[in-house]
C-alpha cells in the first residue's frame, strides 16, 4: 500500500500554531511546484465536472463494432474493449475517483475528529478504551481488515469510502486528542467544564481553529491515499464494480489488455499518478505554508 | 524498565483480543460461506453435511468462544480449505514474506538515508528538488500498475528476469537477486521515499542548528568531525519511522505478492478471504499483528537505548 | 534512487515495445498445432520436463470438497478412475477394461485391470473401488465433491478381486461417463478408518495414486513436482517429470508462457490470444468443451413467466457480438443445453432466436409490456418493467454482462447492473434463490444427460436454478437416463433439445470453446480439451 501516512506523522504533531491565511497563501505561491498543482488540480476538477455536460456520450454504451479503436473525432481518446468511449469514460471515471477521494476524506476527518475529542474531554475509561483501539489499528496492517472488509461485505462506493475511512482516522484522532488534552487543563476550562452544553462549545471553538492546518495538510494527502487505495483495492477486484467508471477500475480492466492494447492502461494509470502527485505536492505546500517553523 | 515492559505487554493483549474480535465477527457475519459449500453444483445435502463437518451450525459467539479457548492454548484450529493446521499454513508462507519484506527494508534503509542526507546537505539546489520529486512520484504511482510494466520490460521484451515466483533455496546469489529484484524495487515505493523525507528533515534540524554553523566556520577538521557528530544524531530519529514501515510493508505485501506471484503472507490472507476460509483468515490476522506489535516493541526498545533524550518512554 | 527515472523511462519504452510488438501479422491461423507434429517426425523421445501452471496449491484428493479446479488437473495425473473420455469423448477404459449393465438397466458390471500397482507397490483391487465409493462419495456426511453425480447409485459390491457391480437405485446410462469426470479411485490401503478430508499426510503431503505420475516435491505457493511412475499399468511415460507451477496471476501466466517456462495451459483471458497466436513459441489451439453460458430469469418472478418474454429477452441480445467482442469469436451460439463437443447427441434442428430489437419489442408488446406513458421504458398495468441483474465477479462473466445489459436497455428494460463476489453470489442467488435475473455458466459431465439442471423436483434448492417446471421435459429427461440404447437416446435428446429451445427454461448465451496453449516442443498430446489430454500424459514427450 503506497500510503502518505508517513509523511503525515513526521509533519502532524510538531505545529499548531494558528498563522494568518494570507501569509499561508503568499508563501504557497512562493512555493512554484505546489502552486502549479493547486492550479493543475483546479483545472482537473473543472473538466472531470464540467466535462461531462459538453461531452455527452454515454460512458456506458457499447459498439461491438468499434472496439478498441484508435484516437478519432468521434472517439478522442479511443474505445475500450466493448467499444466504449474512452474520453466519455476517463471523465465519468474521474468524477468517481474524485468523489470517493473526498469522501474518504471527509469520512476520515469526522470520525478522526470525533474519537480524539471524545476520548480527550471524557478522559477515564472512555479515554483508555478509545486510545486503544487507536493504537490497535494503528498496529493492523489496515490492508489487511481493508481487503477482509471489502470481500466479505462488498464492494459498493459507500463501503468503500467507510472502509478506507475506518482504516486511516487514526493520525487525525490522535492529533485531536492532544489538542483537546491541552484545551483542558486550561484553568478557566476546568472552571466551566460542569456547566455542560457550554464545555462543549468551547471545545469545538477552540479544539478546531488548533487542529485546522494539520486537518488541512492530512486532508490533502488523504485525498491522494484515498484515490490510490481504490486503485490498489481494485486491482485485487475489491473496487467500485462496472459498470460504473472509475480510474482505478478502468486500469484494472486494462490490466488483461496489456499485450494487445496496452494504451488502455496507460491513461487511467497516468490520471491516477498525476494527479495523486499534485495532491501530494500541494500538500507538502500547504505544510511548508502552515507551517513557518517548517524548515525549508 | 520492567514496569514499562509490563505495561507494554499488557496492551498488547488487549490489543490483539480487539483485532480478533473485528476480523472474527467481520468475517463471520458476511454472507457466504468456506469455498466448499458454495460450488455452483454442490447440492442441498452435500452443503448441509459440510457445515456440520465444519461445525458451522453453532452461534458465532459460541464459535468465537470456542476459538479463543483453542487459541490460548495455541491452537488457531485447521485450515478449511485444505485442512492442515493454520499454523503450518502460515508457517509455509511466512518466510517468504520475511525474506521479502526485511530485504525491502535494508534496501529502502540505506537507499532512503543516503538519498535524505545528499538532500538535506544539498537543500534547494538540483539534487534536492530531484530527489524529493521522484519520491513523491514513488508515492503517487499505483504500485500494481509500476510493477506490471516492470513485468513486460524485464521479463518480456527484454527476457532478463523472472516474471514471477521465488528461486530455490539452495541456488545461487545471482538466481535469488534476479527473482527478488523487482518484488523488492515495487515494494520500496512505499517505503523509500518516506526514510528519504524523513531523514531529510531529521538532517535539516540537526544541520541548521548553531553550533553546526559555528563549526563550519571555524575550518574543515572540526567540521567533519562534528558533522559526523551531528549525522548520528538525526539519524536515531529514523529508527523510530522503521515502526511505522513495517505494517505498511506488509499491507503492501499484499499486492506485490499478488503480482509477482510470491507466496507468502499477502497472497495467503487473499485466497483465505476469498475462500471464507475462517479460521485462517482469523490465524494469518493474529500472526500479522502480532509480529506487527512485536516489532515495534523492539524498534521501541532500541530507539529508548539509543537516543539520550528519550529517558521515560511510559 | 537511480531506479526511479530510469523507472519512468522504461515504462515509455515497455508501452513503445509493447505496442510495436502488438502491431505484427496477426492473421495467423491459431491451428498451428499441425507444425509441431511434422517436426515430431523421429517419434518420441524419452526424458524431459513439462511445466503447467495452476492459480492455487491443490489438495491430492479428487474427493476434497476444496478440490477445485487445479486439483483436477493434477490428481488427474497422479490417480486413475475407472473409465476416462476417449478421443472421441465416449467412455474409454482406464482401471476398468470392459463392463456392461444388467437388462434392466439395475445393476452395472466392471472388470479391473489385473496389472495396476498403487505407487506404493500396493495391488490395485475391487476392494479399493468398493472403498472409494461405499465408505467416501456414497457417504452423505462426508458431502464428497462431486458425490451428486453418483445419487442414482445405492451401493458398490465386489463380486472378485477383480470385478465390482454398480447396484443402481433408478438406472443410469450416463454412468461410466460420469466414472471418468474427476471420479479417481482412493487406495483403501491408505485411507481406511481415517477421515478422509483432514488426513493431511495423504491430501497434502504424500498422496498415493495408480496414475503415470507420482508426487516428488510439494512447496506450498511455488510448485507440485510430479516423477515418472515406471510402473504405470501402460508402461512408464516418455516424460521424467511433470511440474506444476503454482501462478495465480493471468498475466503473468501469458509472460512466462511467452519468455519459454510454460508447457500447456488454459488462456480464460480472451484479450491476449492475437500476442500468443503470434508468438514463435507456442500453439494456439480451440477445443469444444461440455460447457454453455445461460441466463435464468427467475420463474417465481411474474415477469419472467411468460415465455414470449424470455424469447424476447433473447431477440435482443446480440449473442454473436458478444461472442466475436469478448469471447473473440471462440464460441458458437447456444440454442439448448446440449454442447456440439457431444456431436452423437447434438443437433441444430431446434428453434434459433436471431438479434432482432424490433421482433423483441413486437414480443414484448404481444406480451402486453408497452411504453404507455412515453418515458423509454415499458410498463404494463402501470408496472415498469425493472429488475436487477446480478452476476458474479468471475473470468468473463462480467464485460459479457455489461453488453448484455446494454442491450436489454435498449429494447426498454429497466435493468440495473450489480455485480457480486463469488461466495457471496453463491449464498444469495443459488442458495437463497433471491435474485430476478443472473447469467453464468454449467459445465457437466461429457453426457447428454442434464437432469439435474432442468428436473422440476431440483426447483428451488437443487441445480434447477431458474425454478422452471414443467412435466413435458421432466418425462423427456427421466427417459432419456434411462435409456441405454444409442439410438433410441439420441432421438430423445433430439425432442429435448427442441422442447427447450421452444420454451427457455434458461436463456442459452453459447458453447464457449476453451484456448489451450501448448509449447511447440511438446509433443503427443492428443487434440482434446485440456482437461482431457492430461488423460494421456504418459504419451507426452519433449523435443
Amino acid at each position: 500500500m503506497e500510503t502518505v501516512q508517513g509523511t503525515q506523522i513526521d509533519s502532524l504533531h510538531t505545529h499548531n500554531h494558528k498563522v494568518k491565511k494570507r501569509n499561508v497563501l503568499s508563501r504557497l505561491a512562493k512555493n512554484k511546484i505546489a502552486f502549479i498543482s493547486l492550479w493543475f488540480l483546479v483545472f482537473v476538477h473543472i473538466v472531470v465536472f464540467i466535462g461531462p455536460m459538453i461531452w455527452t456520450v454515454d460512458p456506458e454504451a457499447i459498439n461491438p463494432t468499434n472496439t478498441l479503436a484508435v484516437w478519432s473525432l468521434e472517439n478522442p481518446l479511443g474505445t475500450d474493449d466493448l467499444g466504449r468511449d474512452v474520453l466519455s469514460r476517463m471523465l465519468h471515471g474521474g468524477q468517481i475517483t474524485l468523489l470517493v477521494g473526498f469522501a474518504s476524506m471527509g469520512f476520515t476527518v469526522l470520525l478522526g475528529g470525533i474519537i480524539g475529542a471524545t476520548a480527550g474531554y471524557f478522559g477515564g475509561w472512555i479515554d483508555a478504551v478509545l486510545m486503544r483501539i487507536t493504537e490497535a489499528m494503528m498496529a493492523i496492517p489496515n490492508f489487511f481488515l481493508a481487503l477482509v472488509a471489502l470481500t466479505v461485505l462488498g464492494q459498493s462506493p459507500v463501503m468503500i469510502v467507510v472502509v478506507i475511512g475506518m482504516t486511516s482516522w487514526m493520525e487525525i484522532a490522535r492529533v485531536v486528542y492532544g489538542e483537546t488534552l491541552k484545551w483542558k487543563s486550561l484553568e478557566f476550562v476546568e472552571a466551566s467544564i460542569a456547566s455542560g452544553a457550554s464545555a462543549l462549545r468551547t471545545l469545538v471553538g477552540h479544539v478546531i481553529p488548533q487542529v485546522i492546518p494539520t486537518i488541512i495538510v492530512a486532508s490533502t494527502l488523504g485525498i491522494a491515499w484515498a484515490i490510490l487505495t481504490e486503485s490498489a483495492i481494485s486491482y485485487l477486484g475489491l473496487g467500485i464494480q462496472p459498470p460504473t467508471p472509475t480510474w482505478g477500475n478502468m486500469l484494472q480492466n486494462a490490466q488483461q489488455y496489456i499485450w494487445t492494447a496496452p494504451i488502455l492502461g496507460i491513461l487511467p494509470g497516468a490520471a491516477i499518478t498525476i494527479v495523486v502527485l499534485a495532491y501530494n505536492f500541494l500538500g507538502d505546500g500547504l505544510r511548508d505554508a502552515l507551517d513557518p517553523k517548517h524548515i525549508k | 524498565m520492567l514496569h514499562f515492559i509490563l505495561n507494554r505487554l499488557w496492551q498488547s493483549i488487549i490489543l490483539i483480543f480487539i483485532v480478533t474480535i473485528i476480523t472474527f465477527f467481520l468475517i463471520n457475519l458476511a454472507p457466504g460461506g468456506p469455498s466448499s459449500l458454495m460450488r455452483m453444483d454442490a447440492s442441498e445435502e452435500e452443503r448441509q453435511a459440510l457445515i456440520t463437518r465444519m461445525g458451522l451450525d453453532k452461534p458465532v459467539i459460541v464459535r468465537y468462544g470456542e476459538w479463543v479457548k483453542d487459541a490460548l492454548q495455541g491452537d488457531l484450529g485447521v485450515s478449511l480449505s485444505s485442512g492442515q493446521p493454520v499454523i503450518q499454513r502460515v508457517a509455509e508462507r511466512f518466510p517468504n514474506t520475511l525474506r521479502l519484506a526485511s530485504i525491502t527494508l535494508i534496501f529502502s534503509v540505506i537507499v532512503g538515508i543516503v538519498l535524505g542526507i545528499i538532500a538535506a546537505i544539498r537543500r534547494n539546489k538540483m539534487s534536492d528538488y530531484v530527489v524529493n520529486f521522484f519520491s513523491v512520484i514513488g508515492l503517487s504511482v499505483p504500485s500494481f500498475w509500476l510493477a506490471i510494466m516492470l513485468i513486460l520490460l524485464f521479463s518480456v521484451t527484454l527476457q532478463w528476469l523472472p516474471s514471477s515466483g521465488v528461486a530455490s533455496e539452495n541456488s545461487a546469489l545471482f538466481e535469488q537477486f534476479k527473482y527478488l529484484f523487482m518484488p523488492v524495487i515495487i515494494l520500496s515505493t512505499s517505503t523509500l521515499p518516506t526514510i528519504v523525507r524523513f531523514t531529510r528533515s531529521s538532517m535539516l534540524e540537526v544541520i541548521t542548528q548553531n553550533y553546526i554553523r559555528t563549526a563550519r566556520a571555524k575550518g574543515a577538521r572540526e567540521f567533519i568531525v562534528i558533522y559526523w557528530h551531528a549525522l548520528r544524531n538525526a539519524l536515531i530519529p529514523v529508527v523510530s519511522i522503521i515502526g511505522v514501515l513495517i505494517p505498511r510493508l506488509l499491507g503492501g505485501a499484499v499486492i506485490v505478492e499478488s503480482v509477482f506471484g510470491w507466496p507468502g503472507m499477502g497472497r495467503l490472507i487473499v485466497e483465505a478471504a476469498q475462500g471464507r476460509d475462517y479460521n485462517l483468515v482469523m490465524g494469518v490476522t493474529v500472526i500479522v499483528t502480532v509480529i506487527v506489535i512485536l516489532s515495534n516493541f523492539v524498534v521501541d526498545m532500541i530507539y529508548s537505548k539509543i537516543d539520550p533524550r528519550v529517558k521515560n518512554v511510559s | 534512487m537511480i531506479k526511479k527515472p530510469l523507472g519512468i523511462l522504461l515504462l515509455v519504452l515497455v508501452i513503445v515495445l509493447s505496442a510495436c510488438s502488438s502491431g505484427g501479422n496477426s492473421t495467423e491461423s491459431p491451428q498451428k498445432g499441425n507444425d509441431s507434429q511434422e517436426s515430431a517426425q523421429e517419434g518420441p523421445k524419452k526424458g524431459g520436463q513439462i511445466n503447467i501452471p495452476i492459480v492455487g496449491d491443490p489438495i491430492f484428493n479428487p474427493w476434497h470438497p476444496n478440490a477445485y479446479a487445479e486439483s483436477n488437473l493434477v490428481n488427474r495425473i497422479i490417480f486413475s478412475g475407472l473409465t476416462k473420455p476417449g478421443e472421441d469423448l465416449a467412455p474409454a477404459p482406464h482401471l476398468a477394461e470392459t463392463w456392461e449393465a444388467s437388462e434392466d438397466g439395475m445393476i452395472w458390471t466392471f472388470h479391473l485391470r489385473k496389472d495396476v500397482k498403487w505407487h506404493d507397490g500396493e495391488q490395485f483391487t475391487a476392494e479399493d473401488v468398493a472403498f472409494t465409493f461405499n465408505e467416501i462419495v456414497l457417504d452423505p456426511d462426508y458431502g464428497a465433491n462431486g458425490a451428486s453425480n453418483f445419487k442414482t447409485v445405492d451401493h458398490v459390491e465386489i463380486v472378485d478381486e477383480y470385478t465390482v457391480n454398480f447396484h443402481m437405485k433408478t438406472p443410469n446410462a450416463a454412468l461410466p461417463a460420469y466414472l471418468g469426470f474427476n471420479a479417481e479411485i482412493l487406495p483403501k490401503h491408505k485411507l481406511e478408518g481415517q477421515d478422509p478430508w483432514n488426513l493431511t499426510s495423504f491430501n497434502k503431503e504424500a498422496p498415493v495414486g495408480t496414475g503415470p505420475f507420482k508426487i516428488g516435491k510439494y512447496i506450498s505457493g511455488q510448485s507440485v513436482e510430479l516423477v515418472a511412475n515406471p510402473d504405470f499399468y501402460a508402461g512408464e511415460p516418455y516424460l521424467d517429470r511433470v511440474v506444476f507451477k503454482i501462478v495465480p496471476d493471468a498475466n503473468t501466466q501469458i509472460a512466462q508462457a511467452l519468455s519459454g517456462e510454460l508447457d500447456l495451459f488454459v488462456v480464460d483471458d480472451k484479450a491476449a490470444i492475437k500476442r500468443l497466436e503470434n508468438a514463435k513459441n507456442l500453439n494456439v489451439v480451440a477445443n469444444d468443451t461440455t460447457k454453455y453460458f445461460w441466463i435464468s430469469l427467475n420463474q417465481e418472478n411474474d415477469l419472467f413467466t411468460d415465455v414470449k418474454v424470455r424469447q424476447a429477452f433473447l431477440h435482443a441480445i446480440d449473442r454473436q457480438a458478444i461472442i466475436d467482442t469478448v469471447l473473440k469469436g471462440y464460441g458458437k451460439i447456444a440454442d439448448a443445453a446440449i454442447t456440439p463437443n457431444q456431436s452423437f447427441y447434438y443437433t441444430d434442428q431446434v428453434t434459433r432466436y436471431d438479434y432482432d430489437p424490433e421482433k423483441a419489442k413486437q414480443l414484448l408488446a404481444e406480451a402486453g409490456w408497452i411504453d404507455s406513458d412515453g418515458d423509454g421504458i415499458l410498463d404494463k398495468d402501470g408496472k415498469k418493467f425493472s429488475f436487477l441483474f446480478e452476476v458474479a465477479q468471475q473470468g468473463d462473466l462480467e464485460p459479457v454482462a455489461q453488453m448484455v445489459h446494454q442491450y436489454l436497455k435498449s429494447i426498454g428494460l429497466d435493468v440495473q447492473l450489480k455485480t457480486l463476489e463469488w461466495n457471496t453470489m453463491i449464498q444469495k442467488n443459488v442458495i437463497q434463490r433471491d435474485y430476478e435475473m443472473i447469467l453464468n455458466w454449467w459445465t457437466y459431465p461429457t453426457d447428454p444427460d442434464v437432469f439435474a439442471q432442468y428436473y422440476s423436483g431440483n426447483a428451488g434448492k437443487g441445480n434447477n436454478i431458474p425454478g422452471y417446471k414443467d412435466e413435458v421435459l421432466d418425462e423427456l429427461l427421466l427417459k432419456g437416463q434411462q435409456t441405454s440404447d444409442p439410438q433410441e437416446r439420441k432421438e430423445i435428446y433430439a425432442e429435448v433439445q427442441q422442447y427447450m429451445s421452444d420454451t427457455l427454461p434458461y436463456l442459452y448465451l453459447w458453447y464457449p470453446q476453451e484456448i489451450s496453449v501448448s509449447s511447440t516442443r511438446l509433443h503427443g498430446a492428443p487434440e482434446m480439451y485440456m482437461g482431457g489430454k492430461l488423460y494421456y500424459v504418459n504419451e507426452f514427450w519433449v523435443e
